[in-house]
């Protein structure tokens, strides 16, 4: 591993107000309001708040951290297994499984959960029940590895080859360069997807409330939804909010100040090793697991009860909303992210900062940053500066919410994309006088490029999949697909909810096989 | 990589243009009425689309949960586009009324059309149909009379053989404060405590799981909105229909204050742009005509006694339905998220 090409980050850099830096401030600025709104309208809002509010509080957060452990190790563990295997060993499909690991990403946890239940609780198919803690927790491992494993992956690949080849030279057994060299190298990238995972966990409502599950995010609806009380929902999400805070910091923490430039310039293809028959096999069946469990098992229960119940037609309409709306969502909040990721790398300790700022969001339920932003709107409004809920105001609202929601999903690829740029380079440019702007558009955005297409795309999906805060704030009769799945789920018409379920899926496949591909690419000199 | 990206962004491009061209923004023509709605049943819309048939009012939906319609109508003022807001549960639509964003209607039809008690006092919301919370039992295992009350199920008789759903859910919160109405807080507690020593497992699930967990056995009874049973009998999945076979439902309390119910209903919002329109709806609703639709397609029953119910209703009977003013449900419901809170039935 190679620090020595960092240079020592002077202090006066970080002060020095340029475009970049300003761009980036207003970036922060916009991401992180409506989660800045929800913490004041917790700590001084009016209303009733819940007396046994602390309980509840108590309980939920021993279950998002358990759940957490359980559900986010086993992503963890899932994804950084299963990119280590394509990445640096041969065996039997593993081209094929390349690509299709990916797919369990396009599945929202909560359309996972409703899957799993009719498959294999009373009068299902299969009768070993997925339910309670375990159950939530299969869910997000098998739902949410892809995180880590195109984290992982992308850092395996674009892992020097000289590392590998120089720990092989010493005469390393593959396990021991997996542990010794591959893994320590690849760690920031399976720390960035783990706590994509891990936030994801934090903030998912359904699939916990579905199993019954006590976790912060369900306390804030109980408290919400049956307390009638949304003073109590706001100070259980702040204190959601400031454990993301606090998870964030460790997080980055634990990655510790390594920047794992490039080593070497020259790429030459990845060395991977030849695995026997038997641990190939084993290779092959735990993709295939993966694969299956995450995608093939709760798609084709869909696709069966889909059949028995086809509304196609209902779900065009919701189907180009959602494009639409995952298009335009994607593209603002990539824009955003991108200036934020740009200037923490830039700029020391204030980078850093507006970067964890603006990722608190991802952390908290949508409707709870959706309250924020009615707060946000409300406001506005009682200043004169809108109008009515229109259908402008209204998109405008649901936008701003997704950047809020989802920046840190586009600035931790990005983050993770720009830490390849080895610090040299940005010198020799300065030195070579380019100011801040050009360095940003000749030198960052280049080599960001296949991480902000990779931001872009994992942007889309999530958008795609999001649920209560478009619920909330969409306009008049404009549904999503998501909307169209949970009004039907929350019917208990789990039939009619199937088709939209399963476009979802669809509709989010494309951009997923778009970004294995661009990850296949990334590497320079990689082949086949 | 690069090229990929340029064409992302063209995309998006263009999606936020056609984004903000939608042309249901209103402006022009002025003939519709808007709906916030926390009923999600395609049945409903039949019913607009036919409502839209004999006024030639446009009707407008926004779908959603009844706590976060009530977020937006709060932060959204008097500039609200929401004419009128349908709930699926009495204590849903009191709760809208409490934080002062209906206004209170009255027209001779609706007097007509909605029986007193299942409408507000002050005319806030007018319930238009029905819904009965019943028991299904597992019929190879439990008789009848053993679960004909509520009471049955917190016997002993029934240790580790009920299910039930989440506490969170509004249907379990109106049924325990229609029982803190009838019978005050300490006897709702008790039987709340009784019920939840008796899980078989902690709640989880829908209504329709706890009624498949009792046909296969997993359990022996369990509580449920009555449309759930005829949903499953009528439904397109083979494996659905067998379900209804093995279980058995009961109306609670035939002999007692009878078998508590609930009301889907409507009120116009505090600052209504349409206020004429949405009253016409809400007529509209009540009427013989759209109640005549309403109870054959989503098996509810109709407000009214004299209208007939589906024929699949129809054929179980006529019920006692327990008396109490259904603002109750409302009144009480924070105090049974608290006792249900307090005897750990989550």
């Amino acid at each position: 591993m190679s620090t020595s090409d960092t240079l020592p980050v002077s202090n006066t850099r970080a002060l020095r107000l340029d475009g970049v830096a300003l761009a980036a401030a207003l970036a922060t600025l916009v991401c992180a309001a409506p989660v800045v709104v929800v913490l004041l309208l917790a700590a001084f809002g009016s209303g009733q708040g819940v007396t046994f509010g602390a309980n509840l509080t108590r309980d939920g957060a021993i279950g998002t951290f358990t759940l957490m452990l359980a559900g986010g190790g086993g992503a963890i563990v899932f994804g950084a297994g299963a990119a280590w295997l394509v990445s640096l060993c041969k065996f039997p499909g593993r081209g094929v499984f390349e690509w299709l690991l990916v797919i369990p990403l396009a599945a929202p946890s909560y359309v996972l959960a409703y899957s799993y239940t009719s498959l294999t609780w009373a009068g299902g198919l299969i009768p070993y029940r997925i339910e309670g803690f375990w159950g939530a927790a299969f869910i997000y491992a098998v739902g949410l590895y892809p995180y880590v494993y195109l984290a992982a992956r992308a850092a395996f690949v674009s892992q020097s080859s000289c590392a590998i080849e120089a720990a092989r030279m010493l005469g390393a057994k593959p396990l021991s360069v997996f542990w010794r060299v591959a893994l320590p190298l690849a760690r920031p990238g399976i720390a960035a997807g783990g706590a994509l995972a891990c936030m994801e966990i934090a903030a998912d409502y359904g699939a916990a409330q579905h199993f019954g599950l006590t976790t912060l995010s369900t306390a804030i609806f109980r408290a919400w939804y049956a307390h009638g009380s949304s003073q109590a929902a706001l100070q259980i999400a702040a204190v959601l909010l400031v454990a993301a805070v606090a998870f964030l910091i460790i997080e980055r923490y634990a990655r510790g100040r390594a920047a794992f430039g490039g080593g070497s310039s020259r790429w030459r293809p990845l060395p991977r090793y030849e695995l026997g028959p038997i641990a190939g096999g084993a290779a092959a069946v735990f993709c295939i697991a993966l694969i299956i469990l995450g995608a093939v098992a709760p798609l084709a229960w869909l696709a069966r009860l889909a059949l028995l119940h086809a509304n196609v037609e209902d779900v065009i309409g919701p189907f180009v909303n959602s494009v639409l709306l995952s298009a335009g969502g994607a593209l603002l909040t990539l824009v955003l992210a991108a200036a934020i990721a740009v200037a923490a790398r830039r700029m020391g300790a204030m980078g850093k900062t507006s970067m964890v700022a603006a990722s608190i969001g991802y952390a908290a339920p949508g409707a709870v940053i959706a309250m924020g932003m009615l707060a946000l709107f409300a406001m506005a409004r009682e200043a004169g500066w809108v109008g009515g809920f229109g259908t402008g105001v209204a998109l405008i609202a649901l936008f701003w919410t997704y950047a809020a929601r989802f920046a840190s999903a586009g600035v931790q690829p990005i983050d993770a994309g720009l830490a390849r740029l080895s610090r040299g380079l940005d010198a020799s440019a300065r030195t070579l006088g380019a100011g801040p702007w050009r360095r940003f558009l000749r030198v960052d955005l280049p080599i960001a490029a296949p991480s902000l297409a990779a931001a872009a795309l994992i942007l889309f999906v999530e958008i795609l999949k999001e649920l209560p805060a478009t619920l909330i704030l969409r306009p008049f009769d404009f549904d999503t697909l998501a909307v169209k799945a949970s009004t039907y789920a929350s019917d208990e018409r789990l039939l009619e909810a199937a088709t939209p379920a399963l476009l979802i899926f669809v509709a989010g496949l494309l951009p997923i096989l778009l970004l294995t591909r661009g990850i296949a690419k990334t590497r320079a000199g990689a082949h086949e | 990589m690069f090229s990929l990206s340029r064409r992302a962004f063209a995309l998006g491009a263009s999606a936020t243009a056609l984004a903000a061209c939608n042309p249901s923004s209103g402006g022009s023509e002025e003939n519709f009425v808007n709906i916030y709605s926390a009923r999600h049943y395609d049945a409903d819309r039949l019913l607009y689309n036919a409502f839209e048939e004999t006024t030639g009012i446009a009707v407008r939906v926004l779908p959603a949960n009844a706590e976060q319609l009530l977020e937006r109508l709060r932060a959204e003022g008097d500039a609200t586009e929401a004419d009128l807001v349908v709930a699926a549960d009495a204590g849903n639509l009191w709760r809208i009324k409490d934080a002062g964003l209906l206004q209170n209607v009255t027209t001779p039809a609706l007097e007509a059309g909605v029986p007193t008690r299942l409408r507000d006092p002050d005319g806030a919301y007018w319930g238009f149909t029905k819904r009965a919370r019943v028991i299904v039992y597992r019929k190879d295992a439990v008789r009848p009379e053993e679960v004909a009350s509520y009471d049955n199920l917190a016997d002993a008789r029934f240790r580790n053989q009920i299910v039930m759903r989440s506490s969170t859910n509004v249907y379990q919160l109106s049924t325990l404060s229609s029982r803190i109405e009838r019978l005050g807080a300490e006897n709702a507690r008790a039987w709340a405590a009784g019920v939840r020593a008796n899980f078989v497992r902690d709640p989880q699930g829908s209504d329709t799981d706890q009624i498949k967990a009792v046909a296969a056995g997993e359990a022996q009874a369990t509580v449920c909105n009555h449309y759930y049973y005829f949903r499953l009998q009528q439904s397109d999945d083979p494996a659905d229909r067998e379900i209804v076979d093995k279980v058995g439902l009961v109306f609670p309390d035939q002999a007692g204050a009878g078998t508590h119910i609930n009301i889907s209903g409507a009120g116009v919002t505090l600052h209504a742009k349409r206020r004429e329109k949405a009253v016409q709806l809400l007529e509209y609703l009540v009427s013989d005509a759209a109640q005549a639709m309403l109870a054959p397609l989503n098996v509810e029953y109709p407000i009214r006694p004299e209208i007939a119910p589906a024929p699949g209703l129809a054929a179980l009977g006529t019920f006692k339905e327990e008396e109490i003013p259904l603002d109750a449900l409302g009144r009480h419901q924070a105090e049974a998220a608290r006792i249900f809170e307090e005897v750990g039935w989550r």
